[in-house]
């Protein structure tokens, strides 16, 4: 993924801040915080899990995501976010 | 401005809630709690316990239970073995495992879903999060009658079963179970029962001059130096004997009469404050427990606390209860529920302690379900109600 695939969609934006600033959700729960339909929000975070920036765990038929605080760029872009709303 | 200085130092020392760091009078049941989960830190993997507290309420029961954990948590962490002790309270979760469950596990999750799976799966859940966390969980549940009356024995079946079904994982999940009436355990199939009475420990009440060693205590933590003389101590000593050696009420008592002290501006807390909390203070039915009663059992209570206001009578029938339900029901705009749903939170208050009954007997045509209002005066309890469900907004 090139870094505007990631940066050029809202929702994805909005899923890597929800994680970013509570650590672990489901994705109903994701979806309802950021205000999207369920299966787009399930399609961005494949897209943001291929690449990395974001791990889940499964528990049965249950799914919990949270940000990957092991992968440098998710830790840089974490930053990013952290900055950008301390600065605003 | 008034120059008044409270006569407390730390009331939250005085809290319903509040684990004190020197038990009193509990030494031989701690030290027999920490036997039973020894292998907790010596052993952890290797076997689970069960064991059940019993005894009045204000014998102590929860406060042994958390302070144990506390102790037993500590020592683990300087072992480096990551045992978690969650202390649920059954009544709070409405008698429902899946609620026990869902809390339990947002002590490691807490953003877990909570709606969409069943009490099962919550369960499968909860043991993969220990097996993730190579974590260790000793899991109270107090006032389990709460649990059996709803659900029966399914749950702590469940709750046992669930290691045996693991053979060769390490075994993760222990359990204390608090009960107050032990005539719940007979609603409990024979191998479930014979599982938790192996472990027992029983709470008697307390002696006049324990609890004053334990009120010595808390005066020690909670009021300023010389503010509680030696006389008003031996007077909630004696009154938290009359009421069967309880301790919670006899705290409670000393903190609602430092608070007449307080509005009064008295440098001391004196019996005479303590007479006006005594007027003010329910022994058993405590006043913090009505808000947690869903909407039409609050509805229900209030109508047999309107009956009981305008009779003399000791009882209400089934029949005379569901009829001034009904009234109440009209009142707040709601539809009444049916006579087996009635039936059901006439058991959870019965179990709850706020009300008692009793099937008729001679005098009374057929056979009917008789309620009684014996421990709190009937006015103040709708009063009380009236309040809650108007900050509910009804």
């Amino acid at each position: 993924m090139a870094i505007e695939d990631v940066f050029s969609s809202k929702g994805r934006v909005k899923i890597l801040r929800i994680l970013a600033e509570i650590g672990e959700l489901n994705i109903s729960e994701i979806a309802r915080r950021a205000g999207l339909n369920y299966s787009t929000t399930n399609q961005h975070l494949q897209a943001l899990e291929n690449h990395k920036l974001v791990r889940h765990k499964t528990f049965g038929r249950i799914r919990i995501f949270r940000y990957n605080e092991e992968n440098p760029r998710a830790k840089m872009i974490r930053q990013l976010i952290e900055f950008w709303e301390e600065t605003k | 401005m008034s120059r008044y200085s409270s006569v407390f130092k730390d009331e939250s020392k005085l809290d319903i809630n509040y684990v004190p760091p020197n038990l009193l009078h509990r030494k031989l049941q701690l030290n027999l709690l920490n036997q039973f989960f020894r292998f907790a830190v010596e052993n952890p993997g290797r076997m689970t316990q069960r064991a059940l507290i019993m005894g009045n309420i204000g014998t102590g029961k929860t406060v042994l239970s958390q302070h144990f954990g506390l102790n037993l948590v500590k020592e683990a962490k300087q072992r480096n073995i990551n045992l978690n002790y969650v202390h649920i309270n059954c009544r709070e979760c409405k008698g429902s495992l899946f609620m026990i469950l869902q809390r339990t596990i947002m002590k490691f999750y807490p953003n877990f879903p909570r709606r969409g799976y069943s009490a099962e799966e919550l369960l499968q859940a909860l043991m993969q999060i220990l097996d993730e966390k190579d974590a260790y969980l000793i899991l109270t549940l107090d006032e389990l009658e709460s649990l059996v009356n709803n659900e029966g024995s399914d749950p702590l079946y469940n709750l046992s079963r669930i290691q045996e079904d693991r053979i060769n994982a390490p075994k993760r999940l222990s359990l204390i179970c608090i009960l107050r009436q032990p005539e719940h355990l007979e609603n409990l199939d024979p191998s479930t029962r014979s599982t938790l009475q192996r472990n027992i420990i029983q709470l008697e009440n307390y002696s006049e001059s324990q609890l004053e060693d334990i009120l010595n205590d808390r005066v020690n933590l909670s009021f300023r130096d010389g503010t509680v003389p030696a006389q008003t101590l031996l007077l909630i000593a004696e009154l938290g004997n009359s009421e069967r050696g309880n301790a919670r009420y006899s705290i409670e008592l000393l903190w609602l009469a430092g608070k007449y002290a307080d509005a009064l501006e008295m440098r001391e807390v004196t019996p005479e404050c303590v007479r006006n909390a005594v007027a003010s203070v329910y022994p058993v039915v405590r006043k913090d427990m009505i808000p947690e009663f869903s909407l039409h059992e609050k509805l229900f209570l209030l109508g047999v606390a309107r009956h009981f206001k305008q009779t003399d009578s000791a009882y209400v029938s089934m029949g005379d209860a569901e009829e001034a339900y009904a009234l109440v029901c009209e009142e707040y705009g709601e539809t009444s529920r049916g006579h087996t749903q009635l039936w059901k939170y006439v058991k959870a208050l019965s179990t709850a302690g706020i009300i008692e009954t009793m099937v008729s007997g001679v005098g009374q045509r057929g056979k009917t379900t008789l309620i009684g209002l014996p421990r709190v005066p009937a006015s103040d309890l709708e009063q009380e109600i009236v309040k809650i469900l108007s900050q509910e907004g009804r």
